[in-house]
């Protein structure tokens, strides 16, 4: 990046420790200090990469050393590569800037029951939500939803899903079909987000936004959430682009969001546009490496570039392309072994002799026992595609999910 | 990695995998160090999918000279091709995970150099030839694999990949080194004399399926033809009638002469490879009933042998017929040594033997004896056991620890069989009968059946009878002498070998590691004692009389410290050269072994007896951590010259030293 070379020191810390994001950023020129889990410290020292090493787990009153020790290196912007260090980079960012409310803007992204109420006092579409502090309480949402749904009796009741507040995408995510689910729940679950469950098409976008500028607008199409996705989206969505950048920028008012890339989650149902939730970090699914396939750009280098107030029009310019100048449509397949115990990896014909598969990542998992899944994003292995048509890719992706690929 | 694709690639499927693997090795190429490991992966999962076929593969190995270039082994085990070993690679190819991915890429590039395509200043292209003949020679079930569903699984999840490898090497180089190399193998392995010789036969089956060279140097066909005959016939009327019932049948009605020839001939044949075929058995069992006179030159027994033979002709009867079967073939070796052992003229001995004879068994042992047998091997449990008597008896260094961490017990039975063979037999029947033994320690006796665990809860069961009786026991009880041994002020062995073993292991014990197996402590004096106790020269004549069990830091070939391990000292003496040796069973299964800087125990051509290995005195000592000795047989510690002990501590400080924080200081 022109502005940036020659910078004697950096002015970007990115928070969180992640290969492909320095090397994203090394790549570009963009000159980064790290600030790694103290475990991270010895890789970094051995490969002379500037680190200052924090335990993000502690919070007490030495938390404000970070930020001393950063603007003596004359760090001026945070970045946060992990759902765990939103509000550090927050916390520094308000300092950095003098601007507290920068923190208090971060923590929204960290407790979900707040982010839906702001998201609903902005005038946002958003399905019925609760906090929970035990299992009455869900319990008691379940009814009252599914009553409000006029549900008579022996129909199947609508589920309700639950949330941890601050929890990484779907970790911790929990639906409840009935109430025996409910009772089910254990004490370490609470408190927790109760949602209504939303039907529909569900997608998501990657805002990246420079002085509240939408600067560029991906929108991924999920196939199946936690499984597949594609980028960029199909003609259904794409239609509704205006709307959806419309939407977007509600959020990015109501959250009064300057600098930087959110990741929000979308519901099309009936036409309308529900808003699920959203993150401040760099999603996971893949979507930047997909990001990068269809369009050509680094997204690494382009989260810390919109979060640099300082960096200039032209180059943003010059950085990001128009959104409709894909080179093709890019998916992945996130995979995760269907038995119990499993020895080998098997990959079908048929996925390797398609025209839109371009290859894998699945080994042999040194232990053969298949770890009880726990979220999405713990998946064995991922395949990608890339091709021409979105119709095509949504049909390839749901076609490969069906099969065991570890047996 | 796909298992079930076709091995003809579509063309354009290979082309497009091509590029992905060119990619990523220009991905990788470009990388930073810093960011190396992710496109390391990039590069394994590209090849990978290559490798699903011959095409994929040899074009995968078209692109071997950009391996190095490109960083695809930096910072890894593989890094260094002069210090990859051809023993280590069956174990990654057998792996899970990535690990047979890289071990094949190795091999590639080691192709690469061996074809001068890559210039390696440190592994010229002969060494590398000879790396990957010794790895065909190691591996050749993968080229000439028995298909059997056993082999497949133990192959592991890459197999079909790894044999994809092998025909390549196959094709690139020429096999004739290959059955040398095997040849060579079979020789090394057979002259240890092992009680299994599962791994012989299977490596003479394999050999044999080699297209010889054109020149057979060296005799390679006919020293591999002395193996074969060995275990499928080495008489004339053995290779006339291979059928055992036909050989019965000639022999019955065959004159005294040829008759003599095929018991000299057998003789002969188990003399020189140690191993024995099915037909021996049918001969010893005709004999015994048509001419008891050529049971002995049969056996090619020694005077003493003969002498024995002739004091327990009954006994010697009774065993032919319950144990010497066809399929129990393999015992008639032990049961040579056995008779020239003279062990049948000690009474306890010879009860001992007929008690197991008709022993009740524990359904348990029954089972584990007839674990690895076929319903027509026609064999029961106690032919078996008495069988496996005959081996361990005969063949005191023959035993190993299998693929089980009870070197311990292992080495227990070979001391008992050498020095204590009633109590042995005495351990085998409790153990067999009621599965239990005793053990008195501190005043009270120890039971094995009150306790579990031990290092080898579930024993991997492909070993010699006696072990699979009695291992499960003695394993039990270590570990629980151990266990109360472990608040001690000294290494727990000083009072666990005795107990384990015997009185005859001296109270006296030396070891140089600290409690907590950390520091060395006190290298120097250790060192002198193991002289002034040990060697001829300044332990005042005192002979070893009874083996010693020691402790050694095994290390690799590197002389990376692998961990402790328990072998018996035999003997120390000049080699045929005039050097001194410590002469020492290594309960490993495999006297070859190297621990590094030069340290290679040698198992032939240096005075050893059949099972034995050797050292120089001094590297022995070099690789010791504990021992035994006398303290009213010491003689002067304070003569052995400086220059000596700093040797040997340099030996120890540079290879499994290095593990350990020395002296008492910190480090």
């Amino acid at each position: 990046m022109p502005h940036l070379a020659g910078l004697a020191a950096p002015r970007i810390a990115v928070l969180g420790f992640s290969i492909e994001v320095f090397e994203a950023l090394d790549r570009a020129g963009v000159p980064f200090v790290a600030v790694v889990p103290p475990e991270f410290e010895a890789y970094m020292n051995e490969h002379d990469m500037p680190a200052v090493p924090w335990d993000f787990e502690k919070r007490n009153e030495q938390s404000g050393e970070l930020a001393v020790t950063l603007k003596e290196r004359g760090v001026t912007v945070a970045v946060p590569l992990y759902e765990e260090t939103v509000q550090w980079s927050g916390g520094l960012n308000a300092l950095f800037r003098d601007d507290p409310r920068l923190f208090n803007r971060s923590l929204l992204f960290r407790d979900k029951s707040m982010m839906k109420r702001k998201a609903q006092m902005s005038g946002l579409r958003v399905g019925v939500f609760e906090e929970a502090e035990n299992r009455e309480d869900v319990s008691r949402f379940f009814k009252r939803v599914n009553k409000a749904l006029l549900k008579l009796d022996g129909e199947t009741d609508d589920p309700v899903h639950l949330k941890p507040f601050s929890a990484a995408g779907c970790l911790g995510h929990r639906v409840i079909r009935s109430e025996e689910d409910a009772a089910k729940l254990t004490d370490d679950q609470f408190p927790c987000l109760l949602e209504s469950h939303l039907d529909g098409q569900e997608f998501s976008c990657e805002v990246f936004i420079h002085d509240k500028k939408i600067r560029f607008l991906n929108i991924t199409e999920y196939v199946h959430l936690g499984h597949s996705n594609f980028i960029p989206c199909g003609p259904v969505l794409e239609a509704m682009r205006p709307r959806i950048q419309e939407a977007c920028e509600q959020l990015i008012e109501a959250f009064g969001i300057e600098y930087g890339m959110i990741h929000p989650e979308w519901f099309v149902s009936q036409d309308k546009l529900n808003f699920g939730e959203v993150a401040a970090r760099i999603p996971g699914g893949h979507i930047f490496n997909l990001i990068e396939r269809a369009y050509g750009f680094d997204p690494y280098a382009a989260f810390a570039l919109c979060s640099d107030p300082e960096t200039p029009e032209s180059v943003l310019e010059e950085f990001f392309p128009a959104t409709n100048a894909h080179e093709g449509y890019a998916g992945s397949l996130m995979v995760y072994p269907r038995q119990k115990v499993v020895t080998k990896v098997s990959v079908p014909d048929e996925l390797v002799e398609h025209p839109f598969y371009e290859k894998h990542n699945l080994f042999v998992p040194v232990t053969p026992k298949v770890a009880e899944r726990v979220a999405y994003g713990d998946h064995y292995g991922t395949i990608f595609f890339f091709g021409d048509d979105p119709i095509r890719m949504g049909e390839a992706l749901q076609r490969f999910e069906d099969m065991d690929y570890y047996v | 990695m796909s298992e079930s694709a076709p091995s003809q690639a579509a063309p354009e499927r290979v082309e497009r995998l091509i590029e992905n693997l060119d990619r990523a090795l220009g991905g990788l190429a470009d990388a930073k160090p810093f960011a190396r490991a992710p496109h390391q992966n990039e590069v394994f999962q590209a090849a990978e999918a290559l490798m699903a076929t011959d095409e994929g593969m040899r074009r995968v190995y078209g692109l071997a000279d950009r391996f190095d270039a490109a960083g695809v082994f930096t910072a890894g085990p593989w890094e260094d091709p002069a210090k990859l070993q051809p023993t280590l690679v069956a174990g990654s190819l057998e792996a899970a995970g990535v690990y047979p991915v890289i071990e094949i890429l190795s091999e590639l590039r080691m192709l690469a150099i061996a074809k001068g395509r890559v210039p390696e200043p440190l592994v010229p292209p002969g060494d590398a030839a000879e790396f990957l003949e010794k790895t065909l020679a190691l591996n050749l079930r993968y080229l000439f694999g028995s298909g059997t569903e056993e082999d497949r699984v133990s192959r592991g999840p890459h197999g079909d990949t790894a044999e994809r490898l092998f025909r390549l090497l196959a094709d690139e180089l020429t096999l004739a080194g290959v059955r040398a190399d095997v040849v060579s193998e079979i020789e090394q392995i057979s002259i240890q004399r092992p009680i299994m010789t599962r791994r012989v036969v299977e490596l003479v089956e394999l050999a044999r399926r080699i297209p010889p060279a054109a020149g057979d140097e060296g005799g390679v066909q006919e020293r591999l033809d002395l193996f074969h005959r060995a275990i499928s016939g080495p008489s004339p009327m053995s290779v006339e009638h291979p059928e055992l019932a036909d050989y019965r049948a000639v022999l019955i009605d065959l004159a005294a002469t040829p008759l003599s020839a095929e018991a000299d001939a057998f003789a002969s044949s188990l003399h020189a490879t140690g191993l024995a075929c099915p037909h021996h058995a049918v001969l010893l069992r005709t004999l015994k009933r048509r001419e008891p006179a050529l049971i002995g030159p049969a056996l090619g027994l020694n005077p003493l042998g003969l002498a024995e033979l002739d004091q327990n002709r009954e006994l010697a009867h009774q065993l032919i017929q319950v144990a010497i079967l066809p399929a129990t073939a393999q015992s008639i070796y032990g049961f040579a040594r056995l008779l020239e052992r003279g062990l049948l003229s000690r009474a306890p001995v010879a009860a001992g033997l007929r008690r197991l004879v008709e022993l009740d068994l524990t359904s348990e042992v029954r089972r584990n004896l007839l674990a690895r047998r076929k319903p027509r091997d026609g064999v029961t449990a106690n032919s078996v056991l008495v069988a496996g008597a005959l081996s361990v008896l005969g063949q005191p260094l023959g035993i190993g620890q299998g693929n089980n961490p009870t070197c311990q017990a292992a080495r227990g039975i070979s001391l008992f069989s050498q020095h204590a063979p009633a109590r042995l037999l005495d351990l085998v029947a409790t153990a067999a009968r009621d599965g239990l033994i005793e053990v008195p320690f501190d005043g009270a006796q120890i039971n094995s059946q009150t306790l579990t665990g031990g290092l080898a809860p579930n024993l991997d069961l492909d070993l010699d009878p006696i072990s699979v009786a009695l291992v499960p026991q003695l394993d039990r009880v270590y570990d629980e002498i151990m266990r109360r041994v472990a608040l001690r002020p000294e290494d727990g062995h000083k009072w666990a070998n005795p107990a384990l073993y015997g009185r005859f292991v001296p109270t006296g014990f030396e070891s140089a590691l600290d409690l907590t197996h950390t520091r060395v402590v006190d290298y120097e004096a250790f060192v002198r004692r193991f002289f002034a106790t040990h060697h001829p020269a300044y332990n005042d004549g005192h002979e070893l009389v009874y083996p010693n069990p020691v402790g050694i830091c095994v290390t690799n070939a590197h002389g990376d410290h692998l961990g402790a391990h328990a072998v018996a000292l035999q003997r120390i003496a000049e080699d045929p050269h005039g050097t001194l040796r410590a002469y020492f069973f290594n309960p490993n299964n495999e006297g070859r072994q190297n621990w590094g800087l030069g340290v290679r125990p040698s198992i032939r051509d240096h005075g050893e007896e059949e099972g034995e290995s050797s050292l120089p005195f001094h590297q022995f000592v070099s690789r010791l951590y504990a021992f035994h000795y006398n303290p009213y047989e010491e003689g002067d510690a304070f003569a052995v010259p400086d220059g000596v002990v700093a040797e040997i501590e340099s030996l120890a400080h540079e290879s499994w030293g290095r593990a350990f924080i020395w002296g008492e200081g910190t480090p």
